[in-house]
């Protein structure tokens, strides 16, 4: 279980890595990686290709960062997500407050 | 010590010349006509042949052609034995292979001088033999060497055929191995990655990295890893195996399934290109860093870009041999040109390109790897990943956890990990865990903590509440937790039972709370309600029935 973050070369989109378990024990290092957003972050990419399970605080978690910096970036992408997970975003209808790939 | 035949059907001759050779030291044989001295040859290694011209049985001239016939590998000397006045005849001994000419009355120096300087010709066109032999040795050694490594090049790079419809690519190698490389996969859940590489130079020496580096990318492309963690992976290998003075120049591309968005790492190749199907360019992509294998893991910069397509768009590589092909008159093939290209006509093909790129080389030869890929950014259906069978064992397992294995362990993420080992069940991990995560976490914040969910709905609650939830956790004494499942491979079926020491949370409430996609809470119940086909609540709501169908 980890957290990694990334800047593009433009500095224009954030990518957020969760590998392994995406839940409440996370719920600190996932806030700090976006509460120092470079002014030029346009696009915010939730990678979650690497994570194999996330929970309802999860959730709870993305709702959270998206009301904290909605009003400073374009879009939030849900991307990469197992068929799985998938799912859980759809039940939970993500699909409506993000961009889901 | 040089081997001399004397061929002369006359005992004077034979005698005064070999007197004067034995003085010198050399190795002398005799034969007495051209049919015996073709017998002497097939015997003995001769270095010289001294070879008088009218003889019975055969003469000089049949025996000098003969000789020469059998003996072409290596310059055997045919000195003919002639009188001064028999001018006539010297043309013909040139005609039929003799290399030089002994008159009678025989001259002793003369004659050394001569049997030393063809010895000496000899001696070279041994050893030039020799040499040769070994070049052709080692010539077909390489040829069956290469056939061998072509083999394993072709068997381990070519997979690309399964994605015409989303690559169209040409590679043309300057030689019988590419330094340029190209890679295609597909990761499970769809994507498709692609890399095209340059290698410095050309030849076996820069395809020889393309075999650890496509293994590499394959396996984590298996894996579904980011760009940014394959490019990290690829340059330590690079930077590891190759010597100082070699690099590979890459573009590393990944298209989501969803054909919407891509993540590309530029690495020293030229331009790319976005570009409509008529040819016109949306962007231009500039290489962002050094070439892979320059630079350490610390020095290595890895981050990507990342840009939105659509299907109408199609997005260009090349290495830089196509804009680099030079004509007749040192001019380059130059960007202007590859853009013109490709608006030359709609939907051009990477075959299109390689010729428009040799039409102008005009015949000028190739002088380095020539590669263009065009990836049309279309969505993509992941491949079917093949289902593991269920399982036929049926089995139960339980867990009571008291106060301190509350604290310590992390039983959700254990108990997963036991279930997703049991055949069929790894397919269902994802699901598994958010059962169990949400009916664990309700036993145990409110369950066994007491906490209320309200907090969450006040500012920055979200955290207040995990500070909470910490302190609480800490003073914990004297409550348990108990998870029973079990496994049935009849109905297909997993079955949970939580149950907790608490005085059980107001489920009824929490069930009945419509699920407002925007609160931060009261998810979890409503979620476990989708995913499992049935959940129950005893009456003290202190423990939580559900039943997963895995089919």
């Amino acid at each position: 279980m980890s957290l990694t973050k990334n800047e593009s070369v433009d500095g224009t989109t954030l990518t957020i890595q969760i590998k392994g378990k995406f839940d409440f024990n996370l719920v600190q290092s996932f806030r700090q990686a976006y509460a120092q957003m470079s002014e030029k972050t346009v696009k915010v990419i939730i990678d979650l290709r690497e994570t194999d399970y996330m929970d309802s605080s999860a959730l709870g978690m993305l709702l959270n960062m998206k009301k904290t910096i909605e009003g400073q970036v374009k879009t939030i992408e849900i991307s990469n997500c197992q068929p799985q997970l998938r799912k859980i975003l759809q039940i939970s209808r993500f699909d409506k407050k993000f961009d889901i790939s | 010590m040089m081997h001399v035949l004397i061929v002369d059907d006359q005992a004077l001759n034979r005698i005064l010349l070999s007197k004067m050779l034995e003085q010198e030291g050399y190795k002398i044989s005799f034969a007495y006509n051209g049919l015996d001295a073709l017998n002497v040859l097939k015997r003995e290694e001769i270095d010289i042949v001294l070879l008088d011209v009218l003889m019975p049985v055969m003469d000089g001239f049949e025996a000098a052609e003969k000789i020469k016939q059998l003996n072409s590998e290596v310059y055997l000397p045919i000195i003919f034995i002639t009188s001064l006045e028999d001018q006539a005849s010297f043309e013909r001994c040139l005609a039929v292979g003799g290399d030089d000419f002994i008159h009678k009355p025989f001259d002793k120096v003369i004659l050394h001088a001569k049997i030393k300087a063809h010895s000496r010709t000899r001696e070279l066109s041994k050893k030039a033999n020799q040499q040769k032999k070994l070049l052709e040795y080692h010539h077909n050694q390489i040829e069956s060497e290469h056939e061998i490594i072509e083999n394993i090049f072709s068997n381990s790079l070519e997979n690309q055929g399964k994605f015409k419809k989303y690559l169209d690519f040409n590679l043309s190698p300057a030689s019988m191995f590419n330094g340029d490389v190209f890679l295609v996969a597909q990761s499970p859940i769809g994507n498709l990655y692609c890399m095209l590489g340059d290698f410095t130079g050309h030849g076996l020496a820069a395809a020889i990295g393309a075999l650890p580096l496509s293994r590499v990318f394959y396996t984590m492309v298996q894996k579904g890893m980011a760009v940014n963690d394959i490019v990290c992976e690829l340059n330590l290998l690079l930077y590891n195996l190759l010597p100082g003075h070699m690099f590979c120049a890459a573009n590393i591309i990944e298209l989501s399934a969803s054909g919407k968005s891509v993540s590309a790492w530029l690495g020293g190749l030229p331009d790319a290109y976005l570009i409509d199907n008529e040819g016109n360019v949306k962007q231009t992509l500039e290489s962002q860093h050094m070439a892979l294998g320059i630079l350490d893991g610390h020095e290595f910069e890895y981050e990507v870009i990342h840009f939105e397509v659509d299907p109408s768009t199609r997005l260009v590589l090349a290495t830089d041999g196509i804009i680099e092909t030079e004509n007749n008159s040192n001019t380059f093939f130059g960007e202007e040109r590859f853009l013109e290209t490709l608006k030359s006509k709609p939907m051009i093909s990477s075959e299109d390109i390689i010729q428009s790129v040799s039409k102008f080389a005009n015949g000028s030869a190739q002088q380095d790897d020539l590669s263009v890929v065009l990836l049309n950014c279309l969505p993509i259906i992941p491949e079917e990943q093949e289902r593991e069978a269920f399982s036929t064992l049926a089995f139960n397992l339980s867990l009571s956890l008291n106060s301190e294995q509350i604290k310590k362990t992390d039983p959700v993420y254990d108990v997963v990990n036991i279930l997703s080992s049991v055949e069929g069940l790894k397919a269902h991990r994802s699901n598994i865990f958010l059962l169990l995560s949400e009916a664990y976490n309700n036993a145990l914040d409110h369950g066994v903590l007491g906490l209320d969910s309200e907090i969450k709905k006040q500012e920055d609650g979200f955290f207040q509440y995990y500070e909470l939830r910490e302190a609480a956790l800490a003073n914990l004494t004297g409550a348990m937790i108990i998870i029973d499942m079990r496994y049935c491979p009849d109905t297909l079926c997993l079955y949970f039972i939580i149950c907790d020491s608490g005085r059980g949370f107001s489920n009824k409430s929490a069930a009945r709370e419509p699920t407002l996609v925007n609160n931060e809470f009261g998810r979890g119940l409503s979620l476990l309600e989708e995913v499992a086909e049935k959940v129950t609540y005893n009456a003290s709501g202190n423990q939580v029935e559900m039943c997963y169908k895995l089919s």
